[in-house]
């Protein structure tokens, strides 16, 4: 058997059913072999769509997600994907065909370091080397990409190791995956801290759903009655409309949710790393509250914030350690008043389409059965305001590395891990323009995927922090001269239609759910449309600017 | 600012150094002085990293052990700044 071969069976082994990738020389032995495979191939448009769908696909069905591409360009055209499911920590394998090992270091046709170019943004990569390396190093890395805290893995073939005839067998290891079981003292001190606290928040991220701990998560908030917030991928962690959960924190965070957390006495932190973006001003964050930190990496503990109590390891074992109830009547009903005293008026004036009730209306049409794919501007925290999310899976948003042009490539790899999902892809006119090929994979593959690409003729994020922040010196953010994005999908086999005004917006949400196949709608806002309330830069999250002080 | 040292073991495999000093400099601690030996078992490096940062010694032990190659990884002395020159 060959080494391509293998590889392929050796990835069945692993329970992979889907790859994104696009063919080149280099890797041609692995996509002949591919032929003979029960693994379906998608092939996209460029490679960094390839990553992003395998992230997408990861996100949706919790799976590792993988993609593969051919050397040198092929490789480097992944990078952004393999960095974006790095800070987001999502299990990936990534596969590139390398020249032959005689060739490497010999500047050859399509070769690079793709192993050193990706050094920063793995959690560890192989070069095989050698044919008798190649079962233990796919075992490995998926092994690697999915335990702990997960993240994307490289695996390097070199051409010749790929042609290889020899004896393999699949690899088998007895590492135990598990995390640890929290420290006793750890969880008792923990414990201490949450009988003595009079204004508990818990401050939830995306590691609670990377754990598959969600019900655990849900059964602590049950029995303890703390008010919830929530980070970018912790959305979700419980559904929308819980009482208890005061909505997203952070720099476009809810009202009610930075409030509880600038007054809160006590922050359990779970599965959440103190990004800037949920802190605001790091040294006014929170500023009367102890911490405790559930979380499965120890790098993470104390590194932006002091922690009081440490709860490192298995977050389902700790959350259950924790689920004891606490009183705090008077603070959970303060917090539940000022939430309800500061929800979203959808009401706005003018007969423009407004995107927070555009997007409201989209996610009570589409239903629990949906999954939003965003891309990263402002229309991406519109859609966390005001998407109700009920389960982190339905929620696919690049958080750490904030990639442009994720949405519609993160769409296409959940369509595939959820076939009968309603899967949506929210767009903006600067970011659909990042992955716009990939409206050919969707008519390729028949995706029902449905896109809503909402314009405002300009890169409105750059635009709102030129217009807040640098006295209105607009830079490099018109983009009037878009094509027609109607004519542009529907050249590339997508129906679309243009949505202009707020009369239309039902009808058009309908036309768009209903449509059987995939479809585009291409939604006119106000140019100076901007997402409220926002915190600015190097201020504290007490000090949110909103659209009348503005 | 302070000065400290690390003594890590790490596997001699391909690229096992690289992702030391990678997250060394990726994480903001300055490279003083850095020494590299073969241990004796053929399997592993032994290496001793000086480094000097604001940031404290416990977060790069906890950034460094996270590497799948690296299995022991102490800081072994911890002194204030204006301790050893910067290797030319």
């Amino acid at each position: 058997m060959k080494g391509a071969q293998f590889l392929v069976k050796a990835l069945e082994h692993e329970g992979v059913d889907v790859i994104f990738g696009y063919p080149g020389g280099a890797i041609m032995p692995v996509y002949d072999a591919l032929i003979d495979s029960r693994i379906r191939h998608v092939l996209v448009r460029h490679e960094q769509a390839a990553a992003l769908a395998a992230d997408g696909y990861s996100r949706a069905s919790g799976k590792v997600g993988v993609c593969m591409a051919t050397s040198g360009p092929g490789a480097t055209n992944l990078v952004t994907g393999i960095a974006n499911a790095y800070m987001d920590s999502i299990p990936m394998v990534a596969i590139t065909g390398q020249v032959p090992t005689n060739l490497m270091g010999t500047d050859a046709f399509q070769e690079v370091d793709i192993f050193g170019i990706t050094l920063p943004v793995v959690k560890h990569s192989f070069i095989v080397n050698s044919s008798k390396d190649l079962a233990r190093v796919v075992h490995e890395a998926f092994r690697i990409a999915r335990s702990g805290r997960p993240g994307p893995v490289l695996i390097d073939l070199p051409k010749d190791i790929a042609n290889t005839v020899s004896d393999f067998n699949i690899h088998h290891s007895n590492v135990n995956e598990t995390a640890p079981a929290p420290r006793p003292e750890a969880v008792a001190q923990a414990i201490e801290l949450l009988k003595a606290s009079k204004r508990p928040v818990i401050y939830a991220g995306g590691g609670i759903g990377l754990a598959g701990a969600l019900d655990e998560f849900r059964d602590f908030v049950a029995a303890t009655r703390i008010p919830v917030v929530a980070t970018l991928k912790g959305l979700g962690v419980i559904p929308a409309k819980h009482e208890l959960f005061l909505g997203m924190m952070g720099m476009h965070g809810m009202k009610a949710a930075n409030h509880a957390v600038q007054d809160s006495d006590l922050l359990i932190c779970v599965g959440a790393r103190f990004d800037d973006r949920a802190t605001g001003r790091l040294n006014a964050f929170a500023p009367n509250a102890k911490v405790i930190h559930l979380d499965v990496d120890p790098a993470e503990v104390g590194k932006l914030r002091h922690v009081d109590a440490a709860v490192l390891g298995d977050l389902k074992q700790s959350l259950k350690a924790l689920s004891l109830a606490v009183s705090i009547d008077d603070w959970r009903r303060d917090c539940i008043t000022t939430k309800e005293s500061t929800a979203w008026d959808y009401n706005a004036p003018g007969s423009e389409i407004y995107a927070p009730a555009f997007l409201r209306q989209l996610s009570e049409r589409a239903g629990d059965n949906s999954i939003v794919a965003c891309d990263v501007g402002q229309h991406q925290m519109w859609v966390a305001q005001h998407f109700r999310v009920n389960r982190p899976s339905q929620h696919l948003s690049s958080g750490g590395l904030g990639t442009m042009g994720y949405g519609l490539p993160a769409a296409i790899g959940a369509q595939f891990a959820c076939p009968d999902a309603t899967v949506i892809n929210v767009s903006g006119d600067g970011s659909i323009m990042m992955n716009l090929q990939e409206l050919a994979t969707l008519r390729r593959y028949e995706l029902p995927i449905k896109v809503v690409l909402i314009d405002n003729h300009a890169l409105g994020m750059v635009r709102q922090w030129q217009e807040l922040f640098h006295d209105r010196r607009y830079s490099e953010v018109d983009l009037s001269d878009n094509p027609d994005f109607t004519k542009v999908a529907e050249s590339m086999g997508v129906p679309a239609f243009r949505v202009e005004h707020r009369s239309d917006v039902a009808a058009a949400i309908e036309r768009l759910v209903t449509e059987p196949g995939p479809a585009l709608a291409h939604v006119l806002i106000h140019q100076e449309a901007n997402v409220w309330p926002i915190v600015g830069p190097g201020k504290s999250n007490s000090e949110m600017m909103d659209e009348v002080a503005s | 600012m302070s000065t400290f040292t690390l003594q890590i073991r790490v596997a001699q495999t391909e690229g096992s150094l690289e992702r030391i000093l990678s997250v060394t400099r990726r994480r903001r601690y300055e490279l003083v002085q850095m020494s590299v030996n073969a241990a004796d078992d053929g399997a592993n490096f032994d290496v001793e990293l000086t480094v000097r940062a604001e940031r404290p010694a416990q977060s790069l032990v906890r950034q460094i052990e996270k590497l799948e190659d690296v299995t022991e990884v102490a800081a072994v002395d911890s002194t204030p700044e204006l301790a050893g020159a910067r290797v030319s």
